[in-house]
């Protein structure tokens, strides 16, 4: 329900920017500063970051996996079962290079020894496993990393739309005021004294606008002062029988247009 | 708005021509110039802050990670604690930078709103002043804006109807003053019961022309 003075103006998406050079200059410096801070800051996170992954990846790498069983463990895992020195193959070569004498044993007594360390299998899990732990974690910095990079960029983009609509909308409830009060100033410089309607509601310059009405009134006032006191005189020249008098028809021509100069 | 020249007790029927801009007038109007001035500082120390906290937040966690790998390659090392005490101190050295930088930038900033919200206040103010000259009917000579301000095409607006209102009001006085004297020089003609009337409505619209003038400065 609208008060009296009250006019049914309604915000439009339209109209927002109303005052372009001030509201402009308000909202790109409020959005310039938050995107300068959110890019220099950023910046100096994603260095911070980048040496964290660095840090983070270097000490990952610092933690050595366990080796891969290589061909001499394997050799010297052979005879590891019982201590004894490894079997060699009667037609290998021995290390003076020269060939040794085949010797006969006898099957009963001969046990079989296997040619791979028991441990072996568990060795090459472990070091696959903390290979591919590793990879992960590299992965999961990276990961990391990125994370904080994109929720930046996103941070940002959203920041600068945000502040960029609500700083137009912010300074809309200043611009429309002055605007509206603009509206009144150019009826007024073309000597008509409208009736003054009331701001919306959310408009800020609530006492510049009662100033402004204030002001409003004072004039419409000096014109009913005017038009009375010219009243009197054209009665009383009436009366006194100078109602065609030159003079009095000036006054008559100045009250007419005041009158609807305050209609 | 709170006028800066009311502390002073001297009335100025006409806005100074050349305002200086003084510090302790800088806040005109504070509900317009705060409310823009919290609103970016509170912005700027909020982003500040959360990225703020995520350098220290990566920086602590490389230095964690530093201090792990210490730990084990130097067991026994009384140097570790030497390290961990530089990397605590960097972490330390960090937080103040921050702070500072904060609130450097805080301080700073408010400084430059305060200045640039002025430009907007000041305008306003002077209009106000104005306004509260009309509203008593004084329709004085209307000074122009500082060099820097802001809101030059509303106080173009303004002044050109304040002109416009004081010219109109000076053809009317003067149309007015013309009809008072050609109608004291009738007068002769006039029944002498008829005289009377006339004379007091002649005399009042005559001083109401000599207020109207006053008014205009």
């Amino acid at each position: 329900m609208t008060k009296a003075g009250d006019r049914g103006y309604k915000r439009s998406w339209k109209n927002l920017l109303i005052n372009k050079r001030y509201q402009l200059r308000f909202t790109l410096f409020m959005v310039g500063l938050s995107a300068l801070l959110m890019t220099g800051l950023g910046v100096w996170v994603m260095w911070v970051a980048n040496e964290t992954t660095a840090v983070s990846i270097t000490s990952v790498r610092g933690d050595a996996c366990p080796r891969l069983p290589s061909a001499e463990s394997l050799g010297a895992g052979a005879g590891a079962a019982d201590g004894s020195p490894p079997a060699t193959r009667p037609d290998d070569p021995g290390d003076d290079g020269r060939r040794r004498a085949n010797v006969q044993i006898d099957e009963s007594s001969m046990t079989l020894t296997s040619t791979l360390p028991p441990d072996f299998a568990d060795r090459v899990t472990a070091h696959w496993a903390c290979e591919l732990r590793q990879a992960a974690t590299f992965d999961r910095l990276e990961r990391g990393r990125l994370h904080i990079l994109w929720a930046m960029i996103a941070t940002g983009v959203a920041l600068v739309i945000g502040l960029a609509l609500y700083g137009i909308k912010m300074t809309h409830r200043v611009a429309g005021p002055l605007f509206k009060v603009s509206l009144y100033l150019s009826k007024m410089r073309d000597g008509r004294f409208d009736k003054v309607y009331n701001l919306r509601k959310g408009d800020q310059l609530v006492d510049f606008y009662d100033q402004f009405k204030a002001a409003h009134g004072g004039v419409v006032a000096m014109q009913h002062d005017d038009i009375a006191r010219i009243a009197q005189v054209i009665a009383a020249a009436d009366a006194a029988g100078l109602g065609q008098h030159p003079a009095v028809a000036e006054l008559r021509e100045l009250s007419a247009r005041k009158e609807k100069s305050v209609e | 708005m709170s006028d800066p020249t009311a502390a002073t007790g001297i009335p100025s029927p006409v806005p100074r021509s050349r305002h200086q801009r003084k510090l302790s007038n800088y806040l005109l109007d504070k509900n317009l110039q705060l409310r823009y001035i919290l609103l970016v500082t509170l912005l700027s120390a909020a982003i500040s802050g959360a990225l703020g906290y995520m350098i220290y937040d990566q920086s602590r966690l490389a230095s964690e990670s530093i201090e792990r790998d210490l730990q084990v390659l130097t067991v026994g090392d009384t140097s570790r604690q030497e390290f961990t005490s530089i990397l605590a101190g960097k972490d330390q050295a960090l937080v103040y930078e921050m702070v500072g930088l904060g609130l450097g930038l805080v301080v700073i900033l408010s400084a430059y709103l305060v200045i640039m919200t002025h430009k907007v206040a000041g305008p306003l103010f002077k209009v106000s002043n104005y306004f509260e000259q009309m509203a008593e009917g004084r329709l004085g000579p209307v000074t122009p804006l500082r060099r820097g301000d802001m809101l030059q095409d509303f106080f173009g607006d303004f002044k050109s109807m304040h002109e416009s209102l004081r010219g109109r009001a000076q053809a009317d006085a003067a149309v007015m003053e013309h009809a008072v004297a050609a109608l004291r020089d009738a007068r002769g003609q006039v029944d002498t019961a008829a005289r009377g009337p006339l004379d007091n409505a002649l005399t009042a619209l005559d001083q109401l022309v000599a207020t109207r003038k006053k008014q205009l400065g």
